[in-house]
């Protein structure tokens, strides 16, 4: 099959008879092999183990006791999620060699939801570092046009979704690693409420920030992933214990009534977006005043103030974490990752007790911001990618993210494509919500992706 | 706001860290270190007193405990 289905419809296929898991793991494994030389994707292609879940998806199906909507789905991990008996190596020469003897919490849920996982994603090096050509693999490259970035960390997760080499993939975000390559790959992913999904067995970087989430093609495809993934983990102390929503239930509800929120200050002044971001955002805020909500702007502090905030906690966490390899092993690490976090050590400890009190002044504030609304709208990146071999060391640091403050907060957010710019690439919008609203994000989402045509164009080298 | 480091100063709290980095490399990080000054000086503009610190996060209580 040459088609590319979304979750969503290769699932109603699958139920319906209508589709094999086995043709559809044979096929994206063909796809790997004709298009992933060029865009380094994955890491470790898994293929053997692939088709022994397709074939137990299909026995499933031929006995009709399929799991549920990801049954048979082909999907494969971000390369910092623990894989039992499968290389996980956080795309670092450190651990080049490192097999896990047990699946990250999040891992067996897509496992035991049927999921067909056809290998391990690129990312940069321990979800921070880059995009690195000094490390044992090279970088994953943007299916829209290779010579350009893809973002990261979730470089191989959102190029392999654009490409449709995967029907959905793992990322995490510790300050938009999630949103930012479904930004500029041009899909959809979203990061959850923190706790909502499980870090165990998740190589972290800055405990406090990192979230685990799912990237697909659609926000719909984003709430069935997270479906599959969300859930209370005894063994993570952030986890959450509340009974789970139907991630998909409010689909199909549109946005009427809805209250949104707009950020503007964000990426007008503080971080000014490309007059395509802009454009793109305007256009998605037109839609959903026509179909019904109540749009207004809102200022919070400026972006640079949750920046520095999330920036500092991450690089002094992710030290923490690192300082004895980094003191041993310095030249084993890219030079992006080890230059970043070394940073660390100009960082005192009151200047990081300065940064919690903050945090929480921030999050008191987007809490108080949000009361009366369901929704912000942001951008999720600047603009299109930039050249691949010309992103400046700095470049995360120098300028406020977009991402991060809901990473300070907590709160879910999703990146939804809005078109291309001038240069053809994707650009993107950010929507957030009050914790645990996913529901009512992938409902606007899903309407906004909908009405619009971005979901019928695929990179050119699809084929 | 902070001073701005320089490079021997950045090299003695690298050493303190116990990261012997080469001139060559800590010559390479002084730019981030100088955004990094600029953070600080953000985190640490003046705070209500009574502003207490996120230790544990924990997004159901409004972003914190502790």
């Amino acid at each position: 099959m040459t088609e590319i289905l979304t979750i969503a419809e290769a699932g109603r296929r699958i139920a319906a008879r209508e589709l094999s898991p086995v043709e559809l793991a044979t096929s994206h494994l063909e796809r790997i092999r004709r298009i992933d030389p060029a865009l380094n994707a994955f890491l470790l292609v898994t293929e053997d183990r692939a088709l022994a879940d397709a074939r137990a998806a299909e026995a499933r199906q031929m006995a009709g006791t399929l799991r549920g909507p990801l049954d048979g789905i082909p999907i494969a991990h971000k390369d910092i999620y623990n894989t039992a008996g499968i290389r996980t190596t956080a795309h670092s020469r450190l651990l080049e060699h490192n097999v896990p003897d047990r699946d990250a919490h999040t891992v067996k849920k897509w496992a035991g939801a049927g999921t067909v996982m056809l290998g391990k994603l690129a990312t940069h090096e321990f979800a921070f570092g880059g995009p690195s050509f000094d490390v044992p693999w090279p970088p994953a490259r943007n299916p829209w046009n290779r010579e350009h970035f893809t973002a990261g960390s979730s470089s191989g997760t959102g190029a392999a979704v654009a490409a449709g080499l995967i029907l959905g993939g793992t990322g995490s975000d510790t300050g938009g690693s999630i949103r930012g390559p479904a930004a500029l790959c041009g899909i959809a992913g979203i990061k959850p409420t923190y706790g909502l999904s499980s870090r165990v067995g998740i190589l972290p970087l800055a405990f406090s920030l990192d979230h685990a989430g799912p990237m697909a093609w659609t926000a719909e495809d984003c709430g069935l992933l997270l479906q599959g993934m969300a859930g209370h983990d005894p063994e993570d102390p952030a986890s959450i214990d509340r009974p789970l929503p139907d991630f998909t239930a409010e689909l199909g509800r549109g946005v009427k009534g809805l209250r949104i929120g707009v950020i503007r200050h964000f990426f007008e002044t503080d971080h000014r977006a490309s007059d395509a971001t802009r454009a793109g955002i305007e256009t998605a805020l037109d839609f959903f005043r026509k179909e019904g909500a109540e749009v207004r702007d809102i200022a919070l502090s400026p972006a640079a103030d949750y920046h520095a905030v999330g920036y500092l906690l991450m690089i002094s966490e992710a030290f923490t974490l690192h300082a004895p390899w980094l003191r041993e092993r310095f030249a084993d690490y890219g030079e992006l990752f080890r230059d970043r976090v070394c940073l660390a050590a100009t960082v005192s400890g009151p200047d990081i007790l300065q940064a919690t009190r903050r945090r929480r002044v921030l999050c008191r504030e987007m809490a108080e911001a949000m009361a009366d609304l369901d929704i912000v709208v942001s951008a999720s990146q600047p603009g299109e990618a930039p050249r691949v071999d010309s992103v400046p060391k700095w470049a995360n640091m120098e300028k406020p993210s977009f991402t991060m403050p809901f990473n300070v907060t907590g709160f879910p957010a999703i990146s939804v494509c809005t078109g291309f710019g001038t240069g053809g690439l994707p650009v993107a919008m950010q929507l957030a919500g009050k914790p645990f609203t996913e529901p009512t994000l992938l409902r606007a989402a899903h309407a906004y992706e909908t009405a619009m045509p971005w979901r019928g164009k695929r990179p050119a080298l699809v084929g | 706001m902070s001073p701005p480091i320089d490079e021997s100063e950045l090299d003695a709290m690298l050493r303190r860290a116990g990261l012997a980095l080469t001139p060559d490399q800590v010559r390479e990080i002084l730019p981030g270190a100088a955004i990094v000054q600029g953070m600080i000086a953000r985190v640490n503009a003046p705070l209500p007193r009574e502003a207490e610190p996120a230790l544990t996060f924990d997004v159901e209580q409004g972003g914190n405990r502790g």
